[in-house]
This record gives C-alpha cells, structure tokens and sequence, in this order.
C-alpha cells in the first residue's frame, strides 16, 4: 500500500506493506540515523518526531505515519549547521559509542520544543525512554542544559 | 520489527464503517488505535487492522459537567488538556505522568490503554477511582460503566470512543502510588484512592489495587470502611489493613504474594495520607 508522509520536510509517497513499522521503512529508504535496538520500545534507539513529538518507530506501524511529518537525526542540521542540541551534545562530551545519541537528541529537542527552560527532572524524565549503556547520564543531562540555555538566548 | 501476518489496513471515515468492518471480521481483525500494542502482541489470527485515525475520536471536551476524552487522544494529549488538569485536582493527569516512557505516551493512547487493561496497567486504576465510563459503538452509541465493559465478553467487543470522567467525581480528590524504579519499569503493585469528602467526612470512596499481578480491581470492602467517616491517621490505618485481607494477590517473577500484600498496605495508606492531606474541597 502508499502512503503519503513528510520526511524532514520533504514530502515522500512510499509503497509499504501493512505491517512495515516505520523504522523498517525510514532505514529501508535510506535513513539509516534512526537506529535499530531492542524493537520493542524499550531503548529509544529508533527515536523519531511524529509531529514534533518524540515516538518509538519501532512500535509505530509505516501506515500511521500517513499525512503526518516525521524528523529524523538526518534532518535537524541548518543550512549546514547542528543543530543546538547536537553542538551541546559534542561539547558536553554526552557521546561516546553513540548509538543512542540520535534518538537522546530527538527526544531531547522534542523536550526543548515544548518546555524551553526544564529542570533536570524534566530533562531526566524526557530521556527515561532512551536507554545509555556507556553513560551514566550525566553528560548527556548537562547538554541538554547547555542546549535549553542557548535556545532561549537566542530567542 | 515488520508485523509480517497484517495484510491489510482499513481506513474508515466513519464509526458505522468501522464497526462493519469490525463485524466482518471478528477473528481476523482488530482496531488500530496508537498500534504499540498491535506491534507487540498482535494475535496470531489477525490479518486487518481496523485503523481509527479518521474518526474524529481525538478531542477533549467538557460534556455538562463530564469531562470527554476521544479514545484516539493520546496519553500525552490527556496529561496536557487544561481541562483533565482541573478534573478532580488533577488526579488522572498525576496517574499518566507514571505511565511508561514520553515516547510511549506520545502514541498509546487513551482508548486503547483501557481497552486492552493490561494486568501492569497504571491507566486502569485510575480510571476505576474515578468511576470512568466508555462511550461505546456497537451498532448503536451507549454508555457503560469501565468496570462493566471489563466483564463482557462478547466478540467483537464494541468500538470504544471515548473515556468519560464523571462530573460527580469533579470536586473529589486522588492519589496514585506505583511501586517500581521509574515510571517506565513495570510495577510490582499499583494503587489509586479517591474521595470526595463533605463537612470532613468521606461522601465517596473508591480503591483500585492493581498488579497482583492481575489488572487492577477495586476493593469495595477497603470503600465501605471509609464511606461516612473521617479521613484520619486511624480511619486510614483501619483501611489499609483491611485491603491487605482483601486483595487478591499472587506470587510472579517480580514479587511474592506476601511481599505485594505489605505494598498494598503502604500504598492504601500513601494514598489515602495524600488525599487527606490535600485537604480535597469540603463542601458546606
């Protein structure tokens, strides 16, 4: 079947089966940020924006996808620039296999997006579907402090 | 991973459509509401997803003095409306922000967490206290008691579209209790209270304990104890230990029996400590 969705703000038709999740079809197309983990929404690998929302593509059906806007990691750079969030995350050092970092990131931007000035219990609700096995979470936390800091400056 | 047995998707406009399709099919279909559980335990049987997303079952709205929420909202759309957040001190918006994971809350929603009623289920509780009762469709609209629904078994069950909060619950009070690590782990036991309390004594009281592992069930002895009296370090004491003689515990991978009957003593009394010490609204 088709369906019509926009991926990082260009519009795509593409031909699923009924049971495709979208994380199987976002990597099938070529957007291979979004990570495959556990499969079962337990670790956030898979974190995309469902309408600015951060959502676990691995337990969302291709289908449900239709008519709606999905980001990816691929697609929240600038005019060749990171975006906030991912310039706070290298130079808070909140990196280090990196596997969890795209989803960390969206789910992150999803927090800032709707809350601009969390405290850490917030930010730390925010990630507690985004599982790091490298980290204990502390950096990762600064950055996102850094990250909500510098966005509201420049508002 | 690809839920490789689904073969096609239906997409209704309307509830008619969809309960038709539903009808069809009773063994081989299934209605497609956030999916996150059709991903993960969709029945070997099943071909068709029945998807809801064009119904126009989404919206919370104020109906008379009950509050409506469309089946299709999510979790988080119910956490952020205004007016769930002014429904009974916003005790159901309380009860989601413990429920799994933000990405998770992003696309379950509403109408299939209390469909499904998972016997973990943090939503069940809540809505049992608070006397929710379920919009439904079966080839004709009515209303039944969440309690009620549960029991049925007909197959297919009816098309649920929408949760409704009671206005009679508006001005009453609740608390929620989940043991687990965080809000995404599993709980071991969950536990909700409300009351309404008038001139300092309880008018309404409601207990649910759930994960017993079972789903959640109220305990109308624990109400009856407390039904007509103060909410007091005593009263509360007297609750507690009665819902430990009542609950219908069991041993699992997670907790004893044993161990799930002293939680359901600290969370009876937890919660009824909260909603005393709110000081829920005494009506003169």
């Amino acid at each position: 079947m088709r369906i019509h969705l926009t991926v990082n703000g260009t519009e795509r038709t593409w031909d699923v089966a009924p049971g495709d999740t979208l994380l199987d079809v976002l990597r099938r197309e070529g957007f291979v940020g979004v990570k495959k983990g556990c499969g079962a929404g337990d670790c956030g690998a898979c974190t995309v924006l469902l309408d600015g929302r951060a959502v676990n593509a691995c337990l969302l059906l291709a289908v449900k996808a239709e008519g709606h806007a999905v980001v990816t990691i691929e697609g929240i750079a600038q005019g060749g620039r990171l975006h906030p969030v991912q310039e706070a995350f290298l130079e808070a050092g909140a990196v280090q296999c990196g596997y969890c970092t795209p989803g960390m990131v969206l789910s992150a931007v999803s927090l800032l997006s709707h809350n601009p000035d969390p405290d850490e219990a917030e930010i730390r609700e925010a990630i507690s579907g985004n599982l790091c096995r490298c980290t204990g979470y502390v950096k990762q936390i600064a950055a996102i402090e850094m990250a909500a800091a510098r966005m509201r400056e420049s508002r | 991973m690809a839920v490789h047995q689904v073969e096609t998707i239906v997409r209704p406009t309307s509830v008619e459509e969809a309960w038709e399709a539903r009808r069809r099919e009773p063994h081989a279909s299934r209605f497609l509401a956030g999916g996150i559980d059709l991903v993960l335990y969709v029945p070997p049987t099943v071909s068709t997803l029945i998807d809801l997303s064009s119904l126009g079952i989404a919206a919370v709205r104020q109906e008379g003095a009950d509050v409506v929420i469309g089946a299709m909202a999510t979790l988080t759309d119910v956490l952020e409306s205004p007016l769930v957040g002014e429904f009974a001190g916003g005790f159901l918006r309380d009860v989601l922000r413990h429920v799994a994971s933000p990405l998770q809350r992003n696309a379950a929603t509403l109408g299939g967490a209390a469909v499904r009623a998972h016997p973990w289920s943090d939503v069940i509780p809540g809505l049992l206290v608070l006397g929710a009762r379920l919009d439904v469709f079966d080839g004709k609209r009515s209303t039944v008691d969440l309690s009620d629904a549960r029991a049925r078994s007909e197959s297919p069950s009816p098309l649920v579209l929408a949760v409704r909060l009671p206005g009679a619950s508006r001005d009453g009070g609740g608390a929620f209790e989940k043991f687990a690590r965080t809000g995404f782990d599993v709980g071991v036991l969950n536990c909700a209270c409300f009351a309404i309390i008038e001139r300092g004594l309880c008018r309404t009281a409601r207990v649910a304990v759930g994960g017993t592992p079972s789903v959640a069930q109220r305990l109308p002895r624990v109400e009856e104890t407390l039904v007509g009296k103060p909410l007091s370090a005593s009263q509360i004491a007297l609750a507690a230990q009665t819902a430990a003689g009542v609950v219908d515990v069991r041993d699992d991978r997670r907790a004893t029996a044993e161990y799930r009957r002293v939680l359901t003593v600290v969370g009876v009394r937890r919660c009824l400590e909260n909603i005393a010490g709110l000081g829920t609204e005494v009506k003169e």
